[in-house]
């Protein structure tokens, strides 16, 4: 393909995502025209809030990063065509590993102990997943419905371990003890909670773009996403291939989880994971499934929650109605994503 | 008066900027039967999606009964009175023949419901009122590609189009199927039916059209009555030289038994004879074994049993004298087995996937270091494939923007290319134009001499006879016949065993 063809696709798939884009802000900020008795300032705040202060910008970035590993959790398994529904489960469960086991070292080294309780996050994602992937692999059980059960018997689990043998009475939160603070992760962005993760994100992105196109796993696994009777036809492992990418989508799953605690919540916090491997889904749906644009879809999420915050601290603007106008754009965009994947799917001869 | 009338139709694929129609004018008379040939990419296929709506032309009109009229979408076709079969089928495998021949024109019930006995009646009617023998009721998933092709050109019947285009109905049926079909285009055109068909074999075009029409590189480079040209002469104005389907087939010393089939049952569900019956086989190295068979009685099981994509119900396969009974695609790729499957679509090729990928499939294992693929390296690999095999278009487009015949030509060079000692291969050359043909006739008796041990699957009887030193017939699932071709076997002696009317039994 010649170079500047494959720049008018990228850009012709640019545009019609800026379409929806411009169309849907005109939706919300009608609606905002509609509903708030002081439109400009609840405009301005909506959509250029985040951007005013460094705190709201730092914590709008932040609130990007779990999205990024989510994203690219559930992009992995896209680009091999096995489904993976229970990424709020993951996250959450990757969560309370890690802070068990930093409860558990509370003298430990922060660089060596933070790495064992990532690692066991991601390990716990990893098997909840996998465990899917078995199950396909020996009896056929679909993984959209194996996913989403299990994730959700592990939700009431960790449910049980923050609000009862873990919980700090000290606190007033649903949330376990605290971690020591040689784990916190630093700070790049004071005063926000912004921190290194934010870094790792990008790496784990980067990472995940190698992996999927200059690899030989990447490889296969990208062919059985896209037909497995050739793959198998070819002489690819082609069971393997559902249970690795379930794998690797849950361990990034609960590298999000990690994360959260060691750099943002330094605890345990009931239900925090609430949403994100839902948001997961349609980033990664916006980013058409490439590792690399799931880093500024995860934003474009983050911005949106930021400004829809931002509106209801600073106008007249409830939490309905932010929740409302967030909506109608985040529904927008995630349907001509989708859309497009549908369209994608058919071939043409 | 022209019926159909194309004019300056010019087609530019924006994906790879390939101008697959260049100011094409093409007519077709009220009443006639109209061949559509050129090689491989000459933009055959583009010029009939066009026609059918299924692609739009940059500039350029159609004039149907000397109306201008536009054509948007299949279902505009539809309503013209326009019907079209693909290269490539686009059946449901999980609904029955009735289902598919009706699908979006279904008769319902109380206005929501599919009404199936009304439905099978009526498409039963028309199998019966052009002379086709086939049960509605069955699924698709069941039949063979030559069944499937029947189902095609009924589907389009049962809609009544006055104009029917075939793109390639030929490539997968046998002599007999293909001497049915052309009786049944004869009759429609008598009934008032007009018909285009695009074929590569040249005989076909003297035998059934009345006028042709040459297209190369995306040109008409002649229009003729079909009576004043022959074959010679259409096939310079194809490719610009005369090409002949001759293979020569010197005598190669057999060699150890390579591939070995022994007893090999293979049951059906729900089926009570089963779909193959104690099948014994050998090829020997530097051997090309030839098996012909009517669609539906084993061909397609054969071929998935030794593919190792499934498993026999009982009897053992052995290679080099070892078990591969059990062996499933991938160790069997491992052994050195290479394979071009009849279902180049689904099995031998993903389409999204660029051409380069489609051909280190099995062989990628090569351009790895360190777990890292070296995309030079494979790319490189992929376009001196292409080069050799004549494919146009560059590795790293999708396959699935190359011409049915191109994509085929990808799967043979990737299979051709790989380090094997055995290779089975089924329905090769359909899609295939004459050149390549040859072409691909000459490296098969390459390989050969190099002591390779060659299965051929094929429902076209000239390419097994031309090619194969031993020729195996299958009826219902069993071997019934098993002759050495000394070149003395004629077709009409493999047609009676084919039709099941002769039989030896061992
Ligand atoms: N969907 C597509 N996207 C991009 N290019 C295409 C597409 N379809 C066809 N082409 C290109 O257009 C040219 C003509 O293709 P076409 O399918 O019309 O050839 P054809 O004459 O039918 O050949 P064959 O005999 O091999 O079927 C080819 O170079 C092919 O690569
Ligand atoms: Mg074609």
């Amino acid at each position: 393909m010649k170079r500047w063809s494959r720049w008018r696709e990228l850009l012709a798939g640019t545009a019609g995502l800026s379409v929806t884009l411009g169309l849907s802000f005109l939706i919300a900020v009608a609606l905002i025209l509609l509903l708030s008795k002081q439109p400009l300032a609840t405009i301005r705040w909506f959509f250029i809030g985040p951007f005013t202060n460094k705190y709201y910008l730092g914590n709008m970035l932040n609130t990007a990063v779990p999205l990024v590993f989510t994203g690219l959790g559930i992009a992995v398994a896209f680009k091999s065509s096995v489904f993976n529904l229970g990424g709020e489960g993951q996250v959450y469960s990757g969560a309370l590993v890690t802070t068990v086991i930093c409860l558990a070292l509370p003298a430990a080294n922060g660089y060596g102990g933070g790495l064992a309780s990532l690692a066991g996050a991601m390990a716990c994602g990893a098997v909840l997943a996998g465990l899917s992937g078995l199950l396909k692999m020996k009896w056929g059980t679909d993984e959209l419905i194996s996913t989403f059960l299990i994730s959700s018997a592990v939700g009431f689990i960790v449910n049980y371990f923050i609000t009862g043998p873990l919980d700090d009475p000290a606190n007033n939160l649903l949330a376990s003890y605290a971690i020591a603070p040689q784990y916190f992760l630093a700070g790049i962005f004071p005063p926000s909670r912004l921190n290194v993760s934010a870094g790792f994100a990008v790496l784990a992105a980067a990472a995940v773009f190698f992996l999927l196109n200059y690899t030989h796993t990447g490889y296969e696994m990208r062919m059985c996403g896209l037909n497995r009777e050739f793959s198998r036809y070819g002489g690819i492992n082609v069971s393997a291939y559902v249970v690795l990418p379930l794998v690797l989508s849950g361990a990034l799953h609960g590298l999000a989880g990690g994360l959260a605690v060691l750099g943002t919540q330094h605890m345990a916090v009931k239900d925090f994971s609430f949403g994100m491997g839902w948001n997961g889904i349609a980033v990664s749906l916006i980013a058409k499934n490439n590792p690399l644009a799931v880093v500024p879809a995860a934003v474009f999420f983050a911005w949106l929650e930021a400004g829809a915050k931002a509106a209801m601290l600073h106008s007249d603007v409830t939490f309905e109605i932010a929740a409302i106008v967030q909506s109608v754009i985040f529904y927008l965009v995630t349907a001509q994503a989708l859309y497009g994947a549908l369209r994608r799917r058919k071939v043409r001869l | 008066m022209a019926y159909l009338r194309m004019r300056g139709i010019t087609k530019m694929y924006p994906e790879n900027n390939v101008l697959a129609n260049a100011e094409v004018d093409f007519e077709v008379r009220r009443n006639e039967i109209h061949a559509l040939v050129g090689e491989n990419g000459a933009g055959k296929s583009t010029l009939m999606k066009i026609l059918y709506g299924l692609e739009r032309p940059d500039r350029g009109g159609i004039e149907l009964e000397g109306r201008p009229v536009h054509i948007g979408s299949p279902l505009e076709a539809g309503r013209l009175g326009i019907g079209m079969v693909h290269q490539h089928f686009r059946l449901i495998p999980d609904f029955t023949i009735a289902e598919n021949v009706v699908l979006g024109v279904e008769p319902v019930r109380r206005g929501l419901f599919l009404d199936r006995e009304k439905a099978q009646a009526s498409v039963r009617a028309v199998i019966q009122e052009y002379g086709f023998s086939i049960d509605p009721s069955l699924r698709v998933r069941e039949l063979t590609v030559g069944q499937m092709q029947v189902v095609e050109i009924i589907k389009i019947l049962y809609r009544r189009a006055q104009l029917l285009i075939l793109d390639e109905p030929t490539s997968v049926l046998t002599a007999q199927q293909i001497q049915k079909l052309f009786l049944t285009l004869r009759h429609l055109r008598d009934i008032g039916k007009t018909v285009i068909i695009i074929t590569h074999k040249l005989g076909e075009v003297k035998e059934i059209s009345e006028r042709v029409t040459v297209m190369r590189a995306g040109r008409v480079v002649a229009v003729r009555d079909t009576a004043e040209v022959d074959e010679r002469e259409l096939s310079r104005l194809m490719v610009g030289k005369a090409a002949s389907l001759q293979v020569r087939r010197e005598p190669a010393a057999r060699g150890r038994a390579v591939l070995e089939l022994r007893q090999v049952c293979l049951l059906g569900r729900g089926q009570d004879h089963p779909l193959l019956d104690r099948v014994d086989l050998t090829v020997h190295a530097g051997e090309l074994v030839g098996v012909a068979g009517v669609g539906g009685n084993g061909l397609a099981e054969l071929e998935d049993v030794v593919s190792g994509l499934r498993r026999v119900s009982s009897g053992r396969i052995l290679h080099d004298g070892q078990e591969i009974t059990r062996l499933d695609a991938r160790e069997l790729r491992r052994r050195g087995l290479a394979y071009v499957p009849a279902d180049r679509l689904h099995r031998g090729s993903s389409l999204t996937s660029s051409v380069m990928e489609n051909m280190i499939i099995a062989s990628h294992h090569r351009f790895l270091r360190g777990g890292v693929l070296r995309r030079r390296q494979a790319e490189g690999f992929a376009s001196r494939l292409a080069e050799r095999f004549s494919i146009e278009g560059d590795p790293r487009v999708p396959i699935g923007t190359l011409s049915g015949g191109n994509i085929q030509k990808v799967i043979l060079a990737r299979e051709l290319a790989s380090r094997t000692d055995f290779i089975l291969f089924s329905e090769p050359t359909w899609g295939l134009d004459v050149a390549s043909s040859e072409f691909i006739y000459e490296r098969i008796m390459e390989i050969r001499g190099q002591g390779l041990a060659i299965l051929l699957l094929s429902s076209n009887l000239d390419e097994i006879l031309s090619l194969a030193d031993t020729l195996v017939v299958m009826y219902r699932g069993r071997v019934v016949a098993r002759l050495a071709n000394s070149g003395a076997v004629s077709k009409e002696l493999v047609g009676e065993y084919m039709l099941g009317l002769k039989e030896d039994r061992p």
